[in-house]
C-alpha cells in the first residue's frame, strides 16, 4: 500500500520541512515511510536531516540522461528513507522537474507512505507538481491571515487537480487558546480536519542547528509530542502500490517552460 | 498640511509596510487592495505612522479600528499605497484604533522579519511596544475568518486561477 502526501503551505517560513520530517518519523513507527524534498528550487531538507554532504540527490535524478539510479539518492535515516535535494543552482537549472513523476513512481512501488516536502509557492508548474502528484495534501499554516489565505489557495489548487486534503496543521503556535478559536472558525473553509497545533518551541531551532529532525533531537519536547499526535490523526489509506505507481507514471505532467 | 509623498501599486502588504518603514513615514498611508473593485467593495485601510512605525489603523468601509481593521484589509495580491506625510488622515489616535508596532507586519503580512525590524524602529523612536492595546480586541485572524464573503472570494479566485493555469500548464485531468 502507498499513499502520497504533499506537505504544503503556499507560504514560506511555516516550518514545512521540520513538519515533513517530524510527521515522517512519527508515521515511521507504524509504516514504511519515504520522505522526498520536492522543493527543488529551495531545497533545505538535507540540512535538517544531516545530509548536507551527500553526493547524490534528487537533482541528479532529474537531469536528462543522468546516470544516477533512484536508489543512489535514497538514504536510510531515522527509521525512514530520505531523498534530499541539492542546493546547487547549476543542478537546479539542469534538472527537469517533470522527471519527478517517474522518481515518485519508483519510490511509491516500495513504501507505505510518501511525504513530499513541497515548494512554498504556487507560482510555477514545477512548484505545483508535487501537489498534483500527491493523493492528499497536509497544509502547514501559521495562525496569521496571509498564511491561512495562502493555505486556502493551496487547498483550492489541490482540489482542482483532484488531490484531497488530509488536514491542517497549525505550526509555531504561541497562543494555543487563540489558535483553538482560529481553528474552529477556519474549519468551515478547510477540507479535512485540524490535525493539530504545534507550539513554538526552542527545541525546533536547536534541532535545525544540530542538523537533526526534531523527533531525533528532542523527542520529549512539546513540539515533538504535538507532531506525534498530528501523525496519529492522519489515517493512512490503503492503496495498491502498483496502481499508485502507474498513476504517477501516467499523470499528466507539464512540459518544461 | 497634507502632502502626498508617494503613491504606487505594490505586490502585497509587506511591501506597503516596508515602504513606510524605509521612508520613516510620519503621517498616514491609505492602502487600497486592488481587488476591492472586483469584490465590489470600495473600502480602504488608513494607517497612521510615526517614524515609519504603524501606530493606529482604521478601515473606511467596515469602520473597524485597531487589529480588527487589519482583517478588513486582508487580501492576497497587489494593493495601491498612498503615503501622506504630516497628518493622520481619517485615523483617530484612540485606544480603539491602536495597534502594537509589530502587529500589522505579523498579522497582515505574516512577515516576522519585517515585524522585528518595525519593533526595532519603534524602540529607536521610543514608541510604546506594548501589545496591551490589542489585547482586548477580537483577534484580527478571527475577524478575517468571520468575513465569509472575503474568504470565499479568495477561494473562488484561487479555483479560477488553478483552472486557468491548468490549461496554460498542460494539466488536462480536470
Amino acid at each position: 500500500m502507498v499513499e502520497a502526501f504533499a506537505v504544503a503551505s503556499g507560504k514560506g517560513g511555516t516550518g514545512k520541512t521540520t513538519s515533513t520530517l517530524a510527521l515522517g518519523m512519527a508515521l515511521a513507527e507504524d509504516h514504511d515511510v519515504t520522505v522526498v524534498d520536492a522543493d527543488t528550487g529551495m531545497a533545505n531538507l538535507l540540512f535538517h536531516a544531516g545530509l548536507a554532504d551527500v553526493d547524490v540527490t534528487l537533482h541528479d535524478l532529474l537531469i536528462a540522461d543522468g546516470s544516477a539510479a533512484v536508489s543512489d539518492a535514497v538514504y536510510e535515516r531515522y527509521g525512514m528513507r530520505v531523498v534530499p535535494c541539492g542546493t546547487g543552482l547549476g543542478a537546479f537549472r539542469a534538472a527537469d522537474p517533470a522527471r519527478l513523476r517517474g522518481v515518485v513512481a519508483d519510490l511509491a512501488a516500495d513504501t507505505d507512505v510518501l511525504l513530499l516536502d513541497s515548494p512554498a509557492t504556487l507560482a510555477s508548474r514545477s512548484a505545483v507538481l508535487p501537489v498534483v502528484l500527491a493523493d492528499r495534501a497536509v497544509l502547514v499554516v501559521q495562525p496569521t491571515i496571509p498564511a491561512i489565505s495562502d493555505a486556502l489557495k493551496v487547498q483550492e489548487y489541490a482540489t482542482s487537480y483532484g488531490t484531497g486534503v488530509a488536514g491542517t496543521l497549525y505550526n509555531k503556535v504561541q497562543d494555543p487558546e487563540a489558535v483553538e478559536r482560529v481553528a474552529a472558525k477556519s474549519g468551515k473553509y478547510f477540507e479535512g480536519e485540524t490535525l493539530g497545533t504545534v507550539p513554538e518551541d526552542d527545541a525546533v531551532r536547536a534541532a535545525r542547528r544540530a542538523g537533526e529532525p526534531l523527533l531525533a533531537h528532542a523527542p520529549d519536547s512539546d513540539a515533538a509530542a504535538a507532531y506525534r499526535r498530528a501523525a496519529d490523526a492522519i489515517d493512512v489509506r490503503d492503496a495498491d502500490a502498483e496502481s499508485v505507481a502507474d498513476r504517477f507514471r501516467s499523470a499528466v505532467v507539464p512540459e518544461q517552460p | 498640511m497634507t502632502e502626498l509623498t508617494f503613491a504606487r501599486v505594490v505586490d502585497d502588504t509587506a511591501a506597503a509596510l516596508s515602504l513606510a518603514l524605509d521612508r520613516e513615514l510620519t503621517g498616514h498611508a491609505v492602502l487600497t487592495p486592488q481587488d476591492a473593485l472586483l469584490l465590489d467593495d470600495d473600502g480602504a485601510g488608513v494607517v497612521a505612522f510615526t517614524d515609519g512605525v504603524p501606530t493606529h489603523v482604521h478601515h473606511t468601509e467596515t469602520g473597524r479600528g485597531g487589529a480588527p481593521a487589519l482583517a478588513s484589509l486582508a487580501a492576497t495580491g497587489p494593493l495601491r499605497v498612498e503615503c501622506y506625510a504630516g497628518d493622520d488622515g481619517s485615523v483617530p489616535r484612540t485606544d480603539r484604533t491602536a495597534v502594537a508596532p509589530g502587529t500589522p507586519a505579523e498579522r497582515l503580512a505574516g512577515d516576522d522579519e519585517l515585524a522585528a525590524r518595525t519593533r526595532d524602529a519603534a524602540r529607536a523612536a521610543d514608541i510604546d511596544d506594548a501589545d496591551a492595546n490589542d489585547a482586548g480586541d477580537p483577534d484580527a485572524v478571527e475577524a478575517f475568518l468571520a468575513d465569509e464573503q472575503k474568504v470565499e472570494a479568495i477561494r473562488d479566485r484561487a479555483r479560477e486561477e488553478a483552472r486557468e493555469r491548468a490549461e496554460e500548464w498542460g494539466f488536462d485531468d480536470l
